[in-house]
């Protein structure tokens, strides 16, 4: 088979050029929001509302309601119980995103269990795009442009209240509705893409992309384009692969994601460091040397995420 | 002195009764104020005094007591007014964003017009300009995180110029900063002063408060002091201020 045939042969089938629209719906999708986690240091909270998610898709399957809806209102309702946790019981952040994520992760294990099909667990969690329906892939487009459309008019006010969340509220930006904003569509993609490339591979397509952009380009406004260009590399190359070499879609796109990162950590551009007090002459100079700041929670989140 | 009274019209700032509190605890307690416009302030007091607080209750952004009038206009928790700029301590914002200094500056235009539009080419016409009154212009393609500690205080202030305010509020734009910085930054301060703009600025450096401001205001939760700048700083008034602690308002006071 030459390479073009390489390319080209498997999407001959319907259900392999779904999968490849709903592949690359998803990877634009989830790494356009995911510049946003990552740089808002929200890849915890991320990672465990997909854990948290599942319990809520269970539930809308078991009681045969909307899965979309069943898994944002679990998204949500896992956020509102950190923020108690955290406000009222004045628990740590870190150890209240871990609780209850865990929490909720186990419920919608026993939930998917009650299940009859057994192999519903497996699609769940790693997914199948060779699976997804006309329906499924009509949705996760709707959601990709939805994505891409409130990320190009909010982005500014996003950089902004991300930079100095105090100044922004001054100059009337509603810091808490952009993140109430911020974490619906985080839910949201990790719903969509669950059929896709399940739960569990959805924060590494939303986390891996941004993380390996945030490395490669110097400008937040121009890693949203390289992130979602990266997103919908890994996710072609996953089809590719998994079809050739008879292996799991899901997770195949999701190695190919941190696999993106490692790549970019030897080509680095490194993240920019916090000013230090040093002598500035009033021309000053910018300067060079650059430092090794990482987000490491994104950096955690790449790597369990890929281990899967 | 010109405290407690109006140049032109309404003061510039006016506080009545104003408290602020956190879980209980008082961090400002019954400050009247009046600062009157075209005034440059310095606001001391030890940590904890509550001199972050008033400024960020007279931002809006605190959930206060009492009444604050900005130019005239009423202010209250979660209010945008367009006269005031405030510029939180530098550690608050998140300098390892990949963001350009332009792109930070123009932030500033946000304050006016519609809040929920792109940048506009006028806002970054105006960012320019205030860019080039803290000499920062030439630094407008470079990466937030590359600054040094007085580059990035000059950010903030472009910032808040780009703004236009009539008010700019200071949370202790020195601090961390060497010598040479910090005497850059006084220039770029009395430069902003002396165009008639009211500022009112927090801080612990009391040889740049006594070339800057010709008043200061001491704060420990409550004012303990108010007055020309060499008064409230003298020998008996600093020791009151940082040793020991509030103190009845007598000698350098407030009128």
């Amino acid at each position: 088979m030459n390479v073009l045939g390489w390319l080209t042969d498997p999407f001959a089938s319907g259900f392999m050029q779904r999968a490849l629209i709903s592949a690359i719906a998803i990877g634009i999708a989830a790494p356009a929001i995911g510049v946003w986690a990552v740089s808002r240091r929200l890849v915890y909270l991320t990672d465990a509302m997909s854990h948290a998610i599942l319990a809520g898709v269970a539930g809308a399957a078991l009681f045969g309601v909307s899965l979309v809806l069943g898994g944002i209102g679990a998204g949500l309702f896992m956020a509102l119980v950190v923020a108690w946790l955290v406000i009222r019981a004045r628990v740590p952040e870190d150890s209240a995103i871990g609780v209850v994520g865990q929490g909720l992760f186990a419920i919608g294990v026993i939930g998917v269990g009650l299940m009859s099909d057994p192999r519903a667990l497996s699609h769940v969690l790693f997914g199948n795009p060779l699976t997804v329906t006309s329906a499924e892939v009509a949705v996760q487009v709707a959601v990709a442009i939805v994505v891409l459309t409130a990320g190009w008019f909010l982005g500014p006010l996003l950089a902004i209240a991300t930079f100095d969340p105090l100044h922004a509220r001054t100059v009337g930006v509603r810091v808490g509705l952009l993140d109430t904003g911020l974490i619906i569509t985080l839910a949201m993609v990790v719903v969509v893409g669950l059929t896709s490339v399940g739960v569990l591979m959805a924060i590494t397509l939303i986390t891996a992309p941004a993380v390996a952009a945030r490395l490669l380009v110097p400008r937040l406004s121009h890693t949203v384009l390289v992130a979602c260009a990266l997103g919908v590399f890994a996710a072609i190359a996953g089809l590719l692969v998994s079809y050739h070499l008879s292996l799991p879609t899901g997770p195949s796109i999701a190695v190919l994601a941190v696999g993106e990162v490692a790549v970019a950590a030897v080509l680095r551009r490194p993240w920019s460091r916090s000013p230090k007090s040093a002598t500035d002459d009033w021309k000053g100079s910018v300067t060079g040397d650059a430092g090794d700041r990482r987000d490491e929670t994104a950096a955690i989140s790449t790597a369990g995420g890929g281990s899967l | 002195m010109a405290q407690g009274h109006a140049l032109d019209g309404s003061p510039a700032i006016e506080a009545i009764g104003l408290g602020v509190r956190y879980s209980g605890r008082e961090a400002v307690r019954n400050v009247d104020l009046i600062i009157g416009r075209g005034e440059a302030v310095a606001l001391v007091g030890r940590n904890g005094a509550g001199k972050s607080s008033l400024l960020r209750a007279i931002s809006g952004l605190e959930n206060s007591s009492g009444q604050v009038i900005v130019h005239g206009e009423h202010c209250h928790h979660g209010a945008v007014l367009a006269p005031v700029a405030y510029v939180p301590q530098r550690s608050s914002a998140r300098w390892d964003l990949p963001l350009s200094v332009q792109e930070v500056v123009v932030a500033g235009c946000r304050a006016r017009g519609g809040r929920w539009r792109r940048p506009t080419s006028a806002d970054r016409a105006r960012a320019i300009q205030a860019m080039k009154i803290f000499r920062i212009d030439e630094l407008r393609d470079s990466t937030i995180g590359n600054l040094s500690g007085g580059q990035a205080q000059r950010v903030l202030l472009a910032r808040a110029f780009a703004q236009q305010p009539k008010v700019l509020l200071l949370d202790e734009p020195f601090a961390g900063l060497d010598s040479a910085s910090a005497d850059s930054l006084s220039t770029a301060i009395k430069d902003v002063c002396s165009s008639g703009m009211t500022v009112l600025c927090a801080m612990h450096e009391l040889a740049i408060a006594r070339s800057v401001f010709p008043r200061t205001i001491a704060m420990d939760v409550c004012i303990i002091g108010d007055g020309p700048t060499s008064e409230v700083l003298d020998p008996r008034g600093i020791e009151r201020i940082f040793v020991r602690g509030a103190a009845p308002v007598s000698a350098v006071d407030r009128t």
